[in-house]
């Protein structure tokens, strides 16, 4: 593909290695179907419609995608928990409520390419059955949303969309569903109760894994948006060379969006595993800032575990373990599990040492007490406790007890809720706590008498209360 | 907006029956008016939560957009949004259609929440419910230009406070009375302007971004701010 040019300055940097963002900041490339046609569009669609929904399954399957939302599930394993007797109608829903703090990926594909979602959104609502599809689209993005509605009106038209698609015999209708500025509705229960119509209170697992008990109680398929692009990549490579790519067990590519403390931040695609945090953040970033060192990584979104640049891990199990420091630590799935973190969504947030960790620290909890969703109590409650703690702590009226507390109150919350948002919320300050006890620490004072106004007011009736 | 009779204005309004599902005693819109409430006029000074979340309060901004009035344009897209669902999960079709509102009336009002309640054939509480959760639905009237300034962790390190703090200055907008939780939005006094901080907009790369109205802007530092303002006034 050596006739594409982009534009100046988002010319891919030559360790990436492009599949779904080929036409992302691509010269002369606009939203239109004519334009996504001329490059054999959905050709793959057509090829899919020819074959055997399961045969386009396996071939999912044998490619080893991993969902890209962030819990890096198999893509193809989760088809195949469609229960074989349903009768029921089933429905595909495509994760557009990318809002993860640090991860910017789905946003250029919903921008620029749609016509490459609505691709993958057929092929995969072929193989697995489904007759209705809904785009869940974060609200934040009213002018995807409008492009979207615009490219599905389009590919109506051709004959892509609709009944009968390309002589075929399958029906397919897909829809826009806005959301409504929710963190939550990431989740994917949560999207599901949204849809319905309700407050997205996420759903208990067992019984309500969406692939059998889903949307309108009904077999729903869940992914999210760079997913479904893969399949069309899959299909024109076949699953064989899609698994060649990258590593054993990460295969394919995956967008990398880093921002932060570094000199040029965006977004780069990938082999899944072929590129360690050197490469990316010296190489491909520029390095730190002028007259800055870099100081820590936050490396799959604000929920992850924080990574020390000065660390160094044991990966590996047995007698194939080794050491490596951070600097060589591949992102795949898979190494970053190892070292204690995960690869989530991919949103590399880079932190130099002219920060404050519990400036920090105190960001990121802000936006989790704004996000709960409220269902559960240890997270309700857990997440405004350890914003209001590390408030305290930032404005550097906390005594070192209030370490002590909030890591308690961190380790309460993870795995006590419905969802992966206690995880989410209380990751990141348990690993914070962890990596920088001495920093934040050295931001407390014994001579600090805090007291809330719960205690406050308890002492007026009670008297002075020893904890 | 009429003023209600001194009773009406102040007995309880027995909420619970109001948005109760049985239909046979709910008064209408029209009989009792939960529109605007004078709370100046009577004597408990403030307002209690449900009265919070169910009213709007007047803001300067109201004056920018129309009184809700279920026009046939908005039936006619109401109605196409719900035929998206099926027809036995109507109810799916509540945040579409409270965003056709919303884009319309530029905020979620009483009569519009009884409104999208009465077209899905649900009780309004579950209306209330809905818009009382989710941050991306506004209670109250925004000003001409709303603002909405990321402040998650890499718009922060990319000075997103200081951009509010410039924007506010710039339209004096005093942010000390909201609340992230329960009053986000700050009018500026001439109600053009009105600021409100959301969380990740989804485009850290290019830090600090807000949105205006409906369009997104990159890169927008402080120094920025008076461009970006007078972009729209001119």
């Amino acid at each position: 593909m050596s006739d594409i040019t982009y534009l100046p300055g988002k010319e891919p940097h030559e360790k990436e290695h492009r599949l779904i963002f080929k036409n992302i900041d691509r010269k002369g490339w606009d939203t239109s179907i004519k334009t996504y046609l001329k490059e054999d569009g959905y050709e793959m669609l057509k090829k899919a419609l020819g074959m055997e929904p399961q045969a386009v399954i396996n071939e999912v399957k044998t490619s080893g995608l991993r969902g890209r939302g962030g819990a890096g599930f198999p893509t193809g394993i989760k088809w195949g928990f469609i229960p074989p007797k349903n009768t029921k109608p089933v429905y595909l829903i495509c994760n557009a409520d990318e809002s993860e703090p640090g991860t910017f990926k789905d946003r250029y594909i919903l921008h620029q390419d749609p016509h490459q979602l609505i691709e993958g959104m057929v092929i995969s609502a072929f193989a697995v059955g489904a007759h209705t599809a809904y785009i869940y689209i974060r609200e934040e993005f009213p002018e995807a949303a409008v492009t979207l509605e615009k490219a599905i009106a389009e590919a109506r038209k051709e004959g892509f969309l609709g009944k009968d698609i390309q002589g075929s015999g399958f029906d397919l209708e897909i829809y826009v569903h806005r959301g409504a500025a929710a963190y939550i509705c990431g989740e994917e229960t949560g999207l599901i109760e949204s849809l319905e119509g309700k407050r997205p209170y996420p759903r208990i697992k067992p019984p309500y894994f969406p692939a059998a008990i889903g949307l309108y109680m009904a077999p729903t398929i869940v992914n999210n948006v760079e997913s479904l692009c893969h399949v069309v990549h899959i299909l024109r490579m076949g699953g064989e060379d899609y698994l060649k790519l990258g590593t054993p067990r990460n295969s394919g590519t995956r967008i990398l969006c880093v921002s932060g403390d570094v000199k040029n931040p965006g977004y780069f695609e990938v082999q899944v595993g072929k590129v360690t945090f050197r490469e990316l953040l010296y190489e491909m970033c520029g390095g730190p800032k002028d007259g800055r060192n870099f100081k820590a990584v936050i490396p799959g979104g604000s929920s992850s575990k924080i990574l020390r640049c000065n660390e160094s891990f044991k990966i590996g199990r047995g007698d194939d373990a080794k050491d490596m420091t951070f600097w060589d630590l591949p992102l795949d799935f898979d190494t970053l599990a190892a070292a204690g973190s995960m690869a989530g969504s991919g949103g590399v947030i880079v932190l130099d040492d002219s920060r404050r960790m519990s400036w920090v620290l105190n960001n990121i909890t802000h936006f989790y007490a704004h996000e709960s969703c409220g269902q559960c109590t240890p997270c309700r409650e857990g997440s405004t406790w350890m914003m209001k703690v590390s408030d305290r702590i930032e404005g550097g009226q906390a005594t070192p007890e209030d370490i002590k507390t909030l890591e308690q109150i961190a380790y309460q919350i993870d795995g006590k809720t419905v969802c992966a948002f206690g995880e989410a919320s209380a990751w990141p300050v348990e690993a914070m706590i962890d990596k920088y006890r001495d920093e934040l620490l050295s931001e407390t004072s014994e001579d600090n008498n805090f007291k809330s106004l719960e205690r406050q007011e308890q002492e007026k009736f009670l008297g002075t209360v020893h904890s | 907006m009429v003023p209600r009779p001194r009773s009406i204005e102040r007995t309880k309004v027995d909420y619970v029956r109001l948005y109760s599902p049985s239909k046979r005693d709910v008064p209408t819109p029209q009989s009792i008016n939960l529109g605007q409430v004078n709370y100046s006029d009577t004597n408990e000074s403030k307002p209690t939560v449900l009265e919070k979340n169910v009213h709007s309060p007047v803001t300067p901004g109201t004056v920018n957009f129309p009184p809700f009035e279920a026009t046939s344009e908005l039936e006619k897209s109401a109605n196409q949004r719900i035929s998206q669902y099926p027809e036995e999960q109507r109810r799916s079709a509540v945040l579409p259609l409270l965003h056709e509102v919303q884009h319309r009336h530029g905020f979620i009002s009483p009569e519009s929440i009884e409104w999208v309640a009465k077209k899905l054939d649900i009780a309004p509480i579950k209306v209330v419910e809905v818009v009382t959760f989710y941050p991306g639905f506004r209670q109250k009237a925004p000003g001409k230009l709303h603002f909405r300034v990321c402040r998650t962790l890499s718009c922060a390190m990319g000075g997103s406070y200081e951009l509010m703090a410039k924007l506010c200055d710039l339209t004096g907008i005093d942010r000390s009375g909201s609340d992230a939780h329960t009053d986000p939005i700050s009018v500026s006094p001439c109600g053009n302007y009105s600021v409100e901080y959301a969380e990740c907009l989804a485009s850290c790369g290019t830090a600090p971004v807000c949105l205006v109205n409906d369009d997104f802007h990159e890169g927008v530092t402080a120094e920025k701010a008076p461009d970006l303002i007078a972009k729209y006034n001119r």
